[in-house]
């Protein structure tokens, strides 16, 4: 299994003309990349203002990408250089430290529900969903909740995971699967039921 | 079990009942032996499948390094087949049979071809696996596998020359369709592939179901004429193949009219029982203006070959190594006096 | 059959499925927005696990990205990497100068079609052992070289394209049913470069033996 070819045929798919495919990836990297752009800019807006400049940097600039690295090695590198940027441009320290917000979750919370309150009526608030998926995860037998967590956790792969819970890869496989199913089965609830649209994709 | 009389009544009953009941779940406990089919048997249950069967797909099909999902929808009803297959990929293509009638939508080259096709040709069935084509082909089957969550018999026809393509096949054990299918040539290589993505086996379709999606403004309609020519009867008897590869035998001959060919067209058929060619004679119009077909051409993984012969054009078509069409295309001989400009 | 999609699903967005499966499920995924909703809150599950504080898990980023980009041109196939199977022939198409050249053995067949050749397939079919002549019945030994096939003769001429359409579905009519289908499939094809690229895994000789 060569490494990335998951990222690597939507690549492909966007270096000939697929936008579409182009969305899979920008879901599957855009919490990584907005927390990764908070190390520089900690106004979580400010933030995805700076990771969407990234993501449009990282398509116009697709055609250079020829898969020598990983692809999000090659995206990492890109919202790095468009956070920084952003940041000298605004004449901000690239850290700003508060030490009582990072330990405290309530004010990020707060500083959450706050943008949401102004968002459009129909989305879904982070901590309703983040709570819905914690007790999800609670609520799943132990072997799904330790494989989807050895995978997304500590970024395990699938081989790495079948030897730490000593089973064959096919059942880690299948584990991960069926956790992420019964999660999603809740999620879904919250994202469709009673609060109109679903996500936001246009 | 000798008790006394008082209960022997109420215990005999009992046991009456308990016997009865032992034996009904003895009925049930006995494990059901599935019917074990053969080989052949299993290709012969997939053909039915796939012939009699309503059923709606898409798969995805692999061809020359290019893969496209598709959609299948097949209906048999009050006697009538209505099919429709249609591209998922933006070619927009589409085609689409009710009965004889049979319409391809292009409309990447604007252009509609409308076959009417003989009446009597539902009758004609496709090849049948027979006796004979064991000698040609090695039939059996190689695995027993779970495929998209189903239990499927594995079946592999092998060629025993190179006149011929093999087949490996993965028959769903409750419905007898194949799953996934693979064309292999002589050196084991799969040159062709379709692996159904999804598929439901439904009591009803609707008509609906079989209207094009696309419009056809601006289109080229090409037609054919389903009446034969007046000629076509004589022409046809003049036509045949001597020497065929081992095991192939020529089962059906017409004439018919084609979309945009000019006269009536003689179609042979030779078959070994598993793979067909078809062999179209057209008399040969005027060169002027008229570019000959090429000499050879594939469609997907089948061949094609053209010659010319006493001022007839000869066509074969079939799912067979190229050298095999071009060897039959080149048997096709005129008997007596019909040959043109002779 | 859903399930086993959500499955491939999951395996993908892990980055553990194989290649070829990757290629057929981005397709799918790029066009399927409720595949590609799923697949979003794949992200989000991930990012609540690592408890990614202080982002905004439903933001409505990639619907913003998506639109930018409707009015960015989409990237040509120039730009994508050199596809290897960029000299296949359509079926439509003359084959002038898809010579091969013919291997040693006594009688030969050749594989004339102009495709490039798939990874690892031979682009000639040795057929026969030396000595081994291909002829189809003893009778006709005196035409047994007929199957020696010359190079065929450059500048062919473009072929209507009905014409060998009409052909294919007349013949259609009496292949057998799955012949029939990998015909009409085959038929119906696009010919946009936009295809994946993969093989099938063949499995031929893994199952036989």
């Amino acid at each position: 299994m060569s490494a990335d070819a998951s990222d690597l045929s939507l690549v492909r798919r966007v270096q000939r003309g697929d936008k579409g495919a182009f969305d899979a990836l920008v879901l599957k990297y855009q919490h990584k990349l907005v927390k990764l752009v908070m190390r520089y800019v900690r106004n979580p807006a400010e933030a995805e203002d700076i990771a969407q400049e990234a993501f449009i940097k990282a398509y116009r600039a697709l055609p250079q990408f020829r898969g020598d690295s990983a692809f999000y090695t090659w995206l990492y590198r890109i919202a790095i250089n468009t956070a920084k940027n952003a940041v000298v441009s605004r004449d901000r320290s690239p850290v700003e430290y508060d030490l009582d917000r990072n330990n405290n979750d309530e004010s990020y919370d707060m500083q959450g529900r706050m943008k949401d309150s102004e968002t459009p009526e129909g989305l879904v608030l982070t901590d309703e969903i983040r709570s819905t998926v914690n007790a999800a995860i609670d609520a799943l037998p132990e072997d799904l909740r330790t494989a989807i967590v050895l995978r997304e956790l500590e970024g395990l792969s699938y081989e790495e995971i079948a030897a730490a819970m000593d089973c064959p890869v096919g059942t880690v496989r299948s584990r991960i699967f069926r956790a992420r199913e019964a999660i999603d089965r809740r999620l879904r609830e919250v994202f469709e039921g009673g609060l109109g649209r679903a996500e936001e994709l246009g | 079990m000798s008790r006394p009389s008082r209960s022997s009544g109420r215990l005999a009953s009992l046991a009456l009942a308990w016997a009865v009941a032992s034996v009904a779940a003895a009925e049930e406990a006995a494990p059901k032996r599935p019917i074990e089919y053969t080989p052949t048997g299993w290709l012969e249950r997939m053909d039915q499948a796939l012939t009699t069967r309503n059923y709606d797909g898409t798969f995805a099909h692999w061809q020359g390094g290019r893969v496209e999902m598709l959609r299948i929808i097949h209906r048999v009803q009050d006697g009538t087949v209505s099919e429709r297959l249609a591209s998922l990929d933006g070619s927009g293509r589409e085609f689409i049979r009710t009965g004889a009638n049979l319409t391809c939508y292009l409309p990447d080259r604007r252009t509609v071809l409308v076959e009417q096709r003989p009446a009597e040709e539902s009758l004609v069935s496709f090849p049948t696996v027979n006796d004979q084509t064991a000698t040609f082909y090695d039939i059996r089957e190689v695995g027993h596998m779970r495929l998209n969550r189903r239990d499927t018999h594995v079946i592999a026809v092998s060629p025993k020359d190179e006149y011929r393509y093999g087949y490996q096949l993965w028959i769903d054990e409750s419905t007898a369709m194949p799953l996934k299918s693979q064309l292999i040539d002589a050196h084991g290589q799969v040159i062709e592939q379709i692996v159904f993505a999804s598929l439901t086996l439904s009591s009803r379709i609707a008509d609906s179901a079989f209207r094009p999606e696309i419009s056809t403004e601006g289109f080229q309609w090409l037609r054919n004429d389903a009446t034969p020519h007046p000629q076509a009867g004589a022409s046809a008897l003049a036509w045949s193949a001597t020497n065929l590869p081992p095991g192939f035998r020529m089962t059906v001959r017409s004439a018919q009219i084609l979309p945009g060919s000019v006269g009536a067209v003689d179609h042979l058929v030779f078959t070994d029982g598993f793979a067909s060619v078809s062999v179209f004679v057209e008399r040969q119009s005027a060169p002027s203006g008229q570019p000959p077909v090429p000499e050879s051409a594939a469609v997907g993984s089948s061949s094609a070959f053209s010659t010319v012969v006493d001022g007839h054009k000869i066509t074969a078509v079939g799912e067979v190594p190229p050298a095999t069409v071009r060897y039959i295309a080149g048997q096709l001989k005129a008997q007596g006096a019909a040959a043109a400009g002779r | 059959m859903n399930e086993e999609l959500d499955s491939q699903l999951s395996a993908m967005f892990d980055d553990e499925l194989l290649p070829a499966e990757c290629e057929l499920l981005a397709r799918r995924l790029s066009r399927d927005e409720h595949l590609k909703a799923r697949w979003g809150r794949y992200a989000i599950i991930g990012a609540v696990i690592r408890a990614e504080r202080g982002v905004r898990l439903n933001a409505p980023l990639a619907g913003r990205v998506n639109a930018v980009l409707l009015a960015e041109p989409a990237l040509t196939a120039d730009t994508a990497p050199r596809d290897r199977n960029q000299a296949r022939l359509r079926w439509w198409q003359p084959l002038a100068g898809a010579g091969v050249a013919a291997g040693v053995a006594a009688v030969s067949i050749m594989w004339l079609r102009a495709q490039a050749p798939l990874p690892g397939a031979p682009q000639v079919t040795q057929v026969t052992a030396p000595g081994q002549a291909i002829v189809p019945t003893a009778s006709s030994a005196a035409q047994g070289d007929s199957y020696v096939v010359p190079r065929p003769k450059p500048a062919a001429v473009m072929v209507p394209s009905t014409e060998l359409a009409n052909y294919v579905v007349a013949h259609s009519m009496f292949s057998n049913p799955v012949a029939r289908r990998n015909l009409l499939s085959a038929f119906m094809a696009s010919e946009s470069p936009a295809a994946g690229t993969q093989e099938p895994q063949s499995n031929v000789k893994a199952i036989a033996q």
